[in-house]
């Protein structure tokens, strides 16, 4: 119990202090909100239009700390203010309109690549110099080397193009209305293979590589030694002795990744054309949105720190060692 | 017993003609099941990067509404097609100047209806200037007020005379009072579900990632549109869009493709075309006139002259354009061109000629080879241009060649578009690579060229004549021209205003910058191309209307 609320503690401090940098960081950055905003629209309005609009925005003047201490006051009722690249639109709707299709690639992406990255860096340890321990490592990582924006250009050419085994773009079929139906369900998932699975291509090699190296230090020890001088079959040393003792540290990269997932896949939503929030977070720093970048980047963060705590939490169920502290 | 009937029929001396009918039937319900979905909607796609979801908002007075938001929802009373030089009525059937020039009035139509079925009215265009003037008060200083006498008829008093304005009133949006005069906050509001006169007002099945528009059921013109709604898929950048209009799922793009007829046309010549107007806004290289030696009419003509405006136009720019000329007008304003202006056009490569009058300037060349101002400081310019247009860099970079071999140390920096145009709106630059005025008359080139009007010093931020050139003859010729109504008389006026142009080179005027447009015939026909100039394809400028109402369904 004391456990948890010191960690609770630590994470409103956490919480506290990412808002405050997460307040006067996109203020730090060079450059006028306001000259951002109309050269984006330049080609849609006269000039003496953009200058009147200019009063519309209200762009303040109130002095730093007033605004800040008005963005706390107004975080914590729940309002994050309205879009100025996207004007009128509220912060909330614009992040909700990419939120569930970033979640929904980066979750299926990193589920994915973390349980086989895993599996197969168990096995490997298993059958130590075997095919898969030798030969798979250095070809994923490989594979994991090239450009990401490249392989993902070059799968949706080869395989979407080309061979039309693939749809070009987007989360479902252009006419199709999302419902709880086969035929939309079956579209989101094929529409998700590629962009899921280019990510999927250069980050398992990293997870398997984590998890083989964990694994090697593990066998070493003294009690699967034991195990096996008892006689226990391989297969249950390896996944309920040596594996779950090598989850711990791997549970902690999972949470941080878990929580970046919020964060958007930028690449990959620019080249399949993915409804998601990374471009936004992209548009947002470039037009010098603050609200907008503000409110993505709060989502990070909540999610971030989210994702540890329940990775903290977990720990408590793992180690025992914890507990008992 | 089952199996007894099951032998009797596998023996049926017609058990084979059963099977024939029986599988002739489901065939053809099969098809007809097919045809009946060959009887859905008749959808344009159209293909516009720049957005990776969509938020629903098609407010016109609103910064950045949707696409369609004005070319297929909401309709002007005019429309100016500058490929043929003329006004198209729209929802104004004529129009009319009075004699001293104070009064401009528009006759609408009778026939027309919003998309709910209420009647259109004079009141309705009233109603959005003065809705748009409380939005923005600085707008339109020269309008005195407008009235609404009848239903068939709108008057604008002027305090003053301005002949432009035609074209800038006659092309404002109409929005329907009976809506938006119970709206709170006019620039708040997002307008989901928008009434307008326009083709497409319906809005139907909006996702994030692609929305469509569907016919408008009360649209004013019979038999229009042809077909039942456009479609706009959200795609991040040139690359999508280039790959999806490949791949023959878009009908209608505007967007720069390299090599357009190696990377589009080829896939299918006889579907695939594609048409560049040259008729947008002159690409200019801005020399900042507020900063050493850009100031001296010479510098300028020389930078001119070094520049290779035919291998700009070859490599940079895919042949798709030609090289300006020293009036800097696009063949939107062929009928105006001075020929007499440019008898010694600075447009043309003479890196030697530019040589001398470098020299001339007083700018020595160094032991290095680059020039010096005259008390030796040395001559450094960054050439500004957004990283994303690609064409423009590579302009850049010729450009930047070019200067460099007659003794100007130039480099190109490739940044974002938005930090680009923030140096330029606040003359925080030396040169940049960049676009121009643009209007239905050279007025609005020269007057961002030259005119005191949009001039602001160093640091204030202005949207036009980023490099903040002055010249007084020209603002009193402007005025003239603005007071005047006889087209006799403008283009004597306008004469003399090239004329002061090619006299001091305020920028270096590069090449008309293409109106991009490519589609594909295999769904649609009826795309306004080279030999049919009734508008651009340009998919968001005020001519989209027309094309949208004359493409028709094969």
């Amino acid at each position: 119990m004391r456990y948890l609320l010191r960690r609770l503690g630590f994470y409103a401090l956490a919480a506290w202090v990412s808002l405050t940098i997460n307040f006067f960081l996109p203020r730090m950055m060079p450059g006028d909100p306001a000259s951002r905003l109309f050269a984006r629209i330049t080609d849609r309005l006269r000039p003496e239009e953009l200058e009147a609009l200019k009063k519309v925005f209200g762009f303040s003047d109130e002095p730093l700390l007033v605004q800040y201490f008005k963005y706390l006051s107004h975080v914590l009722r729940g309002d994050l203010g309205v879009a100025v690249s996207r004007f009128p639109t509220p912060v909330i709707e614009v992040i909700g309109t990419g939120l569930f299709w970033t979640l929904l690639l980066g979750s299926v992406a990193l589920i994915i690549s973390f349980g086989l990255g895993n599996l197969l860096g168990i096995i490997g340890t298993w059958r130590r110099g075997g095919f898969i321990d030798s030969v798979l490592p250095p070809v994923l990582i490989f594979m994991g080397s090239f450009p990401y924006f490249w392989l993902a250009m070059l799968a949706l050419y080869g395989l979407g193009f080309q061979l039309g085994w693939f749809p070009l773009r987007h989360a479902y079929s252009a006419t199709l209305t999302p419902a709880f139906s086969l035929d939309f369900i079956g579209s989101v998932l094929h529409h998700l293979i590629l962009p899921a699975g280019t990510i999927v291509l250069v980050s398992i090699g990293g997870w398997m590589l984590g998890m083989r190296n964990i694994m090697i230090g593990t066998l070493a020890e003294d009690y699967v030694v034991m195990a096996e001088a008892k006689g226990l079959p391989q297969r249950r040393i390896m996944f309920s002795y040596a594996a779950r003792n090598a989850m711990l540290p791997v549970v902690t990269s999972f949470g941080m990744s878990l929580g970046f997932i919020v964060s958007g896949a930028l690449l990959t939503e620019i080249v399949f054309s993915y409804p998601g929030l990374g471009y936004q977070l992209l548009s947002a720093v470039q037009n010098l949105d603050y609200p907008l970048l503000q409110g993505l980047l709060l989502m990070v963060t909540f999610a971030v720190l989210g994702a540890n705590f329940i990775v903290d939490l977990l720990y408590l169920r793992l180690d025992p060692r914890v507990r008992v502290h | 017993m089952i199996k007894h009937n099951a032998n009797r029929w596998l023996h049926h001396p017609h058990f084979l003609l059963q099977i024939y009918v029986v599988t002739a039937l489901i065939v053809s319900t099969l098809f007809m099941l097919g045809s009946a979905t060959a009887q859905e909607k008749k959808i344009l796609t159209i293909g516009r990067e720049g957005n990776t979801s969509f938020t629903r908002n098609f407010n016109p007075f609103s910064p950045s509404p949707l696409l369609g938001t004005f070319t297929a929802i909401y309709e002007r009373l005019i429309i100016y097609n500058p490929t043929k030089g003329e006004i198209v009525p729209w929802l104004a059937s004529a129009y009319k100047w009075s004699e001293d020039g104070k009064q401009l009035t528009f006759t609408v139509r009778d026939n027309v209806q919003w998309s709910d079925g209420q009647p259109f009215t004079a009141k309705d265009a009233a109603f959005s200037f003065n809705l748009r003037r409380k939005i923005s008060a600085e707008l339109y200083p020269y309008v005195d007020n407008v009235q609404a006498p009848d239903d068939k008829t709108v008057v604008f008093n002027f305090k003053t005379v301005y002949s432009p304005a035609l074209y800038i009133l006659g092309e404002l949006p109409v929005v329907p009072e009976h809506i938006w005069k119970d709206v709170d906050d006019p620039v708040k509001f997002t307008n989901p579900d928008p009434v307008g006169t326009g083709p497409f007002t319906q809005v139907v099945n909006f996702q994030n990632q692609v929305y469509e528009l569907h016919k408008n059921p009360y649209y004013w013109q019979e038999g229009k549109p042809a077909f039942d709604g456009i479609r706009y898929p959200a795609f991040p950048g040139n690359d999508q869009v280039t790959l999806a209009l490949i791949n023959g799922e878009i009908d209608w793009a505007d967007i720069f493709i390299p090599d357009i007829d190696k990377t589009f046309i080829a896939k299918d010549p006889e579907n695939y075309h594609y048409w560049f107007a040259r008729t947008n806004f002159t690409a200019q290289f801005l020399m900042n006139t507020t900063v050493k030696p850009y100031d001296d009419p010479k510098v300028r003509k020389a930078v001119n002259m070094a520049i290779n405006r035919e291998q700009i136009v070859k490599v940079a720019m895919f042949g798709y354009t030609r090289p300006a000329d020293c009036t800097g007008l696009s063949d939107a304003f062929n009928t105006w061109k001075n020929p007499e202006a440019c008898k010694n056009d600075w447009t043309k490569y003479n890196p030697d000629e530019a040589n001398k009058l470098l020299d001339e300037a007083g700018l020595k060349k160094g032991a290095d080879g680059f020039r010096t101002m005259s008390d030796g400081t040395p001559i450094k310019g960054e050439i500004l241009v957004g990283a994303p247009s690609t064409d423009w860099v590579a302009s850049s970079q010729i450009i930047a060649q070019n200067l460099k071999a007659v003794g100007l140390d130039v480099t190109v920096k490739a940044q974002d578009w938005g930090f680009v145009i923030e140096q330029k709106q606040k003359g925080q630059f030396t040169m940049a690579h960049s676009w121009s005025s643009y209007g239905a008359t050279p007025f609005d080139y020269y007057r961002g060229t030259m005119s005191s009007q949009t001039f602001q010093p160093v640091g204030t931020v202005t949207n036009e004549n980023y490099h903040r050139y002055v010249n007084a003859d020209a603002d009193k010729l402007l005025d003239e021209f603005a007071a005047t109504f006889d087209l006799g008389k403008q283009k004597e006026i306008m004469n003399r205003i090239q004329v002061i142009f090619a006299e001091n080179a305020p920028t270096a005027p590069l090449f008309p910058s293409p109106e991009w447009g490519e589609y594909n015939t295999k769904r649609f026909t009826g795309f306004p191309n080279a030999d049919n100039q009734y508008a651009t394809l340009a998919s968001r400028a005020s001519t989209a209307v027309i094309v949208l109402t004359t493409v028709k369904p094969k």
